[in-house]
């Protein structure tokens, strides 16, 4: 009686939750599929009652009958076959895309071009709204616990003379009541930091710190000195860092979710290697910071070009004459002189204009 | 490592794993997972997760009969889903009442042993070979001894007492994992452990050597050399940043040397139904060029070779993997058990920890 049905694939059957495998062939018999060894009917049931796995690649399919057996295959095709005369279209439909088609050629321009955009567009939007929803604690301890791990390595205590430090310091307030948050969200620290030479940097969280190189390579001009505060107000005021942080993290967590599975050794990459990138400047950033430097030192009576002159000092005595790259994060040294200069006349203009 | 030492002497049919899998196929699986992923804004990537963990376990053979994975997109994405609104409220409560972020990161901590433990049975949970499911016993306390005390000596020795860490790790993975009513037992010996971490350990400390040496040596150059970042040097590449890059590297290398070592012993010392000896004797140089490779080739073709780099060490961990079968295995039942909710999972999966079969 059972040899009346169809033979629609060869494959294994299995019981319920067992690992004893019988070799098997699964018939169609009016509206009944029949998995069936040696003439035995081992399970039967309507395509209804049973669930058969959907299709990814060429692996087995499995068929799990009502009283929980399996008859598996290899057979794919038959399977998908059976499948598309019992109406079940829409099963297939991924496996039918994912197929090795010229179709693909177009996925992938697709995915490259939603990349792109997503990367253009997407992430910028998505680092504002995390600025914006970010409570103060945050920069605060980023600033902290960045602070304190310069402490234990790169940073000694200043050497220079308690008179000039209190004389910079004078002269740093004026310039940081008129950036955002008056004079009470910015502190400055002096340092010294050999290995990073004559330097200032800001933490998110208002603190800057100025190396003794710094002061020194000045020669007593005041003026650049604050002009490179200015700069690093800057960064702090438009919480330039703590974009960058998000920028990197968002960029990491996006490829992660969209690729899928980038491989431990990419993931490693994106977030060891973005906590690197993180603590750099974008390139924009850096602009933004040097024209925002020409107007605090202006509102605060000082010489608004000043800090052209700690580039002009870096290009003359450090022979810096690159020019801005599609790579580097900095803009060029000398084409960074020639806007700060422009744009202090142009304030100049703005005032004397009208 | 060959093979030859880690064979035991007992006599048993060698079954060797392999992956059936290919690049072609999966080059299609994988971008219309990006491309549905992108489309419904990161919905679809839990089925997507499903397609692909199918495609690697389906294609993963031993024995003539290959893996499968059940868990359902619907599942993986209801326990992304929780995950994704717990970060969010305890971040808008963290706003409102800042203490609030120090209760949460002690809530997780304090949790992160549970977390570890359902983790680890919901994938053995949803694996199953030849229609019978894994499984695991472990406990909390258990998983709070073998991962949170065991990577805290770790690091606090500096990594000197690693391979024990290592042992507790797996000891804690294998002797609970069940293949149906079959339990699986290691005892993975602490000097062969010793004997793949001397390597590492030697990279590490050659790679900070040298790191210190550059450091000196930047330090000295920065009085007189050309410093293009000196404005800030948190900014830019400066010989700083080379010489972390380098770091990376050594460590890098290191750490998938010991990684692929202790995989190679601990497998090799571990038995199903007490018999049947697994087997793993990846060479642990080419382990590490083919991990390195693919990362070049994923990272310089923006990762559109993502999917031959997977399909590459997915073919290269199969082979070198295997099965004593001493006599018959015998009919394996499983008890079959709900495989309980993918949010622990999908948690620790977000926080990066890794503990797939």
């Amino acid at each position: 009686m059972v040899s009346d049905g169809t033979v629609i694939a060869r494959g294994e059957w299995q019981p319920a939750h067992s690992s004893r495998a019988v070799a098997a062939d699964l018939q169609e018999k009016q509206d009944q599929l029949v998995a069936v060894s040696d003439g035995t009917t081992l399970a039967s049931g309507r395509r209804q009652e049973i669930d058969i796995t959907p299709r990814v690649g060429s692996i087995p399919r499995r068929l799990t009958f009502v009283d929980g057996s399996v008859f598996e295959t290899r057979d794919n095709d038959a399977i998908d076959a059976l499948v598309s005369r019992h109406g079940g279209k829409r099963s297939g439909f991924v496996h039918r895309l994912e197929q090795f088609h010229p179709r693909l050629i177009a996925f992938t321009f697709a995915v490259i071009l939603l990349a792109v955009g997503i990367y253009r567009y997407a992430l910028p939007i998505m680092v504002e709204i995390a600025v914006l929803v970010t409570p103060p604690v945050v920069p605060e301890m980023i600033g902290a616990s960045t602070l304190a791990s310069l402490e234990k390595t790169l940073l000694r205590p200043s050497e220079l003379p308690e008179a000039e430090q209190n004389a910079i310091r004078a002269e740093f307030a004026p310039l940081a009541k008129n950036a955002k948050g008056g004079e009470g969200a910015y502190k400055l620290l002096f340092r010294d930091a050999r290995l990073m030479g004559p330097n200032a940097f800001a933490l998110p969280d208002g603190t800057l710190v100025l190396t003794d190189d710094l002061v020194q390579l000045a020669k007593g001009d005041r003026q650049m000195v604050l002009g490179v505060l200015g700069h690093e107000i800057a960064h702090a005021e438009g919480q330039h860092s703590l974009r960058q942080i998000y920028r990197v993290a968002g960029f990491a967590a996006l490829v992660m979710l969209i690729a899928g599975d980038v491989g431990s050794g990419v993931e490693d990459i994106l977030s060891q290697g973005g906590a690197l990138v993180a603590l750099s400047h974008s390139r924009g950033a850096e602009e933004e910071a040097d024209r925002r430097s020409v107007e605090l030192m202006k509102a605060a009576g000082y010489e608004p070009a000043a800090l052209a002159r700690f580039f002009a000092i870096l290009e003359e005595k450090l022979g810096d004459r690159g020019e801005t790259s599609m790579l580097s994060t900095h803009p060029g040294t000398p084409a960074r002189q020639a806007y700060i200069r422009d744009y202090a006349q142009q304030l100049e203009g703005a005032v004397n204009d009208p | 490592m060959s093979f030859s030492d880690l064979a035991p002497k007992a006599s048993g049919t060698l079954e060797r794993a392999s992956f059936s899998g290919n690049a072609r196929e999966y080059f299609g699986i994988w971008i219309v997972n990006v491309l549905l992923t992108i489309v419904t804004l990161g919905i679809y990537s839990a089925w997507a997760k499903v397609r692909r963990n199918r495609y690697f376990y389906g294609n993963t053979v031993i024995a003539g009969r290959a893996f499968e994975y059940h868990a359902t997109g619907k599942q993986i994405f209801i326990g992304r889903l929780i995950v994704f609104v717990f970060f969010i409220v305890t971040n808008i409560l963290s706003t409102i009442f800042p203490p609030f972020a120090l209760i949460v990161f002690l809530i997780i901590l304090v949790a992160l042993p549970w977390l570890i433990q359902r983790s680890l049975r919901f994938s053995a949970r949803v694996t199953s070979y030849r229609n019978v499911r894994f499984d695991f016993k472990g406990t909390t306390g258990g998983a709070f001894v073998a991962v949170l005390l065991g990577s805290m000596v770790a690091s606090i020795s500096f990594g000197i007492l690693a391979p024990l860490s290592s042992r507790w790790v797996w000891r804690y993975v294998f002797n609970n994992l069940r293949y149906g009513d079959r339990p699986f037992a290691t005892d993975p010996k602490i000097g062969a452990l010793y004997r793949v971490w001397i390597l590492p350990a030697a990279l590490i400390v050659i790679g900070t050597l040298l790191i210190v040496g550059i450091g000196f040596a930047a330090a000295a150059a920065t009085q007189a050399m050309s410093d293009t970042e000196m404005l800030d040097s948190m900014a830019g590449f400066s010989s700083i940043h080379w010489g972390i890059l380098f770091v990376f590297l050594a460590y890098g290398l290191a750490g998938l040397l010991y990684r692929i070592g202790v995989r190679n012993v601990v497998f090799s010392a571990t038995t199903l139904d007490g018999k049947h000896q697994l087997v793993s004797d990846a060479p642990r140089f080419q382990y590490a060029w083919v991990a390195i490779s693919n990362v070049i080739v994923t990272v310089l073709t923006l990762s559109l070779m993502r999917p031959w780099a997977a399909v590459r060490m997915a073919r290269f961990m199969a082979i070198h993997t295997g099965v004593i079968v001493v006599g018959d295995l015998g009919e394996v039942l499983s008890s079959m058990e709900a495989s309980g909710s993918a949010i622990s999972a999908e948690y620790l999966d977000l926080e990066g920890f890794d503990f797939g079969f």
